[in-house]
């Protein structure tokens, strides 16, 4: 076995042994049981309408219907229970002193660091791998089971999860204790919840400008089924900018050096996301993306201005935003919304401007059949074409509430009893292997 | 082996390490004595690179070695104080070690007797069983020179005297032992060459003859002759 192996057996070890590591493993059992209960039983009634209606059940899908809400369980375990998972096996090693021990063997920082990452990486997708029987589950009551989409929304999950692993790994380098780092990682981890909430409360222009950046809106990408390129970066680089910031704390003294390499590459980073374009609808209704005849067009207009007579509060902004605009903006990135204020809102509230080329049109209508020709017609585009894509058909499912106590069966009881199981063999059992 | 220049180093404007200078030779014991606070295991984390000094300069097998990672190739350091993975059986760290230094002779678990408590977990062993591990991870590399704060601690007289003809045994196959002692009697057990170190500062140093001739008479034990140097 190489040497890195067997740090990373060790590091392995350590965290799945932990009491916080089976805490965290029991409460995402319960958790997910749960939420999937919750979500097909929704899904269920309101799928009873839709079964004999084919033009009411193109809206059932199951990964926005089933899996997102079961996966959000997730979220909130991830950002606030997995520092509590990942922190001690930073901080126990300096505290305790047993950091000597691993650079005597030797073993070095950066390989010692960089294991304790992996480790945290391997934790977590031991994690998603307990969801597996909520996917199974749905396919044995009949449900669809959309896999492009369900990888999506997996590896966003995992990179969401890395990105926490990476917080986690740089507070518990600044901090000699598990509670000063514990609660510095769950402060740095929820920023992105404060920035929402200020956007959600139109607190001020600068949150509206954040809340895009956060971690919570590169995750809705995923969840929504749309592969981005930029939020993939987005968590890659933020949790390697952290990791390489604690390097500089993980050390017999203060090294500087890898502070800077980090905020090198996150100026780096960022610079490469705000110019990266990358973005692919997997979801098998399309439902992010425009016809392709419009993308196409779309494509080839020039940058377009948009004034918008709405509160960004107003719930029509926000259907406006949801329909179209988002699928807008996957397409075309030089488009530039401003929201008009004072009497002139007052006096056109409700209306859209669209200015291309110098030249405008409005409309009050925020449907993309309204707008388009308004759009290619101040573009100069005549003939973009209608070309009606493949028909999605949705996959309403009926589940009787009996049927669901197999998932509570399977939740509650089996996987529960899988871990106890385990900590018990490992418990009275694991002298029998050890030999020397 | 070990030449050390003109050492100094303070905490908070307090010095700790006061112009410290000597060598060892190689292939002997050398104990660093001194009363508490004398600045002995901030010393030893200089020599091994865990800390840095604001001047002066280590030079290890001839060389100024500054790579913290080339003095990891020479040096095997033991602190005084480490709290070795409490959940783990003794055994099973035993074997991470051994595995991870590539040490393949189980005989160091017989010499350290740590075969009877190798499926006990780490934090239900005694002082004494922790210090036994602890010389283990310094012992299972093969480093010419090893660095050990305060090694006999928790050991009671008859396990002390296997400890020292084990040290005595891994000396007479060449490697150097670098020894922070503060109990006398045990450091005139097995050191060859003495240091003794007083508010930072390297009051005496030589072979017991040669401090005997210079604080004592030829009879003097070398607590009399620790004595004498302070005064």
């Amino acid at each position: 076995m190489s040497k890195f192996a067997l740090l990373l057996k060790k590091e392995i070890r350590d965290i799945f042994s932990s009491k916080a590591a089976l805490l965290f493993l029991f409460l995402q059992c319960f958790l997910a049981g749960y939420s999937f209960c919750s979500a097909v039983s929704l899904y269920s009634n309101a799928s009873v309408a839709a079964v004999n209606n084919p033009l009411y059940a193109t809206g059932f899908e199951p990964v926005p219907g089933v899996f997102v809400p079961t996966w959000g369980g997730l979220y909130l375990l991830y950002s606030l229970l997995l520092p509590f998972v990942v922190i001690p096996t930073v901080v126990m090693e300096r505290a305790r002193n047993t950091l000597v021990i691993l650079l005597q063997v030797p073993f070095r920082l950066s390989e010692i660091l960089l294991a304790k990452v992996a480790a945290g990486f391997l934790f977590l997708v031991f994690s998603l791998l307990l969801m597996l029987p909520a996917i199974y589950i749905w396919h044995m009551l009949g449900g669809h089971v959309p896999l492009g989409e369900l990888l999506l929304l997996n590896a966003g999950y995992l990179l969401y999860g890395l990105f926490v692993i990476g917080v986690s790994v740089f507070a518990g380098t600044l901090f000699n204790n598990v509670a000063g780092a514990s609660i510095l990682s769950i402060v740095l981890i929820t920023v992105s919840w404060i920035i929402e909430f200020g956007k959600d409360m139109n607190v001020s222009p600068l949150m509206l400008g954040l809340a895009g950046w956060t971690t919570t809106a590169m995750l809705k990408s995923f969840e929504h089924g749309v592969l981005s390129l930029s939020a993939v970066l987005y968590f890659v680089i933020l949790s390697v900018v952290f990791v390489l910031a604690s390097r500089s704390f993980f050390d017999v003294e203060f090294n500087i050096r890898w502070i800077v390499s980090s905020v090198v590459l996150l100026a780096a980073g960022l610079g490469l996301i705000g110019y990266t374009s990358f973005n692919v609808d997997v979801t098998e209704s399309h439902r992010n993306s425009f016809q392709p005849a419009i993308v196409q067009a779309l494509k080839k207009m020039p940058p377009l201005e948009i004034d918008v007579y709405l509160r960004r509060t107003d719930s029509r902004f926000r259907d406006y935003e949801a329909s179209f605009l988002k699928k807008l903006f996957l397409v075309k990135r030089d488009i530039r919304v401003k929201f008009i204020r004072g009497r002139s809102l007052e006096k056109n509230y409700g209306l859209f401007v669209y200015r291309v080329n110098g030249k405008s049109a409005s409309t009050y209508s925020n449907s993309e059949e309204e707008i388009f020709p308004l759009l290619f017609k101040l573009a100069g585009i005549n003939n973009y074409g209608e070309c009606s894509r493949e028909h999605f058909r949705g996959y309403p499912l009926v589940v009787k509430e009996s049927q669901l106590s197999l998932v509570r069966y399977a939740y509650y009881v089996v996987l529960p009893l899988i871990i106890v199981l385990a900590i018990v063999q490992r418990k009275f059992f694991s002298k029998r292997r050890l030999k020397l | 082996m070990l030449v050390v220049s003109k050492l100094r180093k303070s905490y908070s404007g307090a010095p700790v390490l006061d112009n410290v200078s000597f060598e060892i030779p190689e292939g002997t014991v050398t104990g660093i004595i001194g009363p508490n606070g004398a600045g002995k295991s901030t010393l030893l984390k200089i020599i091994t690179g865990f800390e840095t000094p604001e001047s002066g300069q280590v030079q290890l097998m001839g060389k100024k070695v500054t790579s913290f990672y080339e003095k990891m190739s020479i040096v095997s350091y033991m602190p005084e104080y480490i709290e070795i993975y409490p959940e783990y059986y003794v055994f099973d760290f035993i074997d991470f070690v051994f595995s991870a230094t590539r040490h393949k002779d189980t005989g160091l678990v017989t010499a350290l007797n740590l075969g009877s408590v190798g499926f006990t977990k780490i934090k239900n062993l005694s002082k004494g069983y922790k210090q036994r591990l602890k010389l283990l991870i310094a012992l299972a590399n093969t480093k010419p020179l090893l660095v050990l704060d305060e090694p006999f601690d928790g050991f009671d007289p008859i396990q002390l005297l296997d400890i020292l003809e084990l040290v005595k045994a891994e000396n007479r196959k060449g490697r150097t032992f670098l020894l922070s002692i503060h109990q006398l009697g045990d450091a005139e057990k097995i050191c060859d060459y003495y240091i003794l170190l007083s508010e930072g500062r390297v009051v005496a140093r030589g072979s017991i003859e040669e401090l005997r001739k210079d604080f004592g008479t030829g009879e003097s034990r070398l607590e009399e002759i620790f004595m004498a140097a302070l005064i």
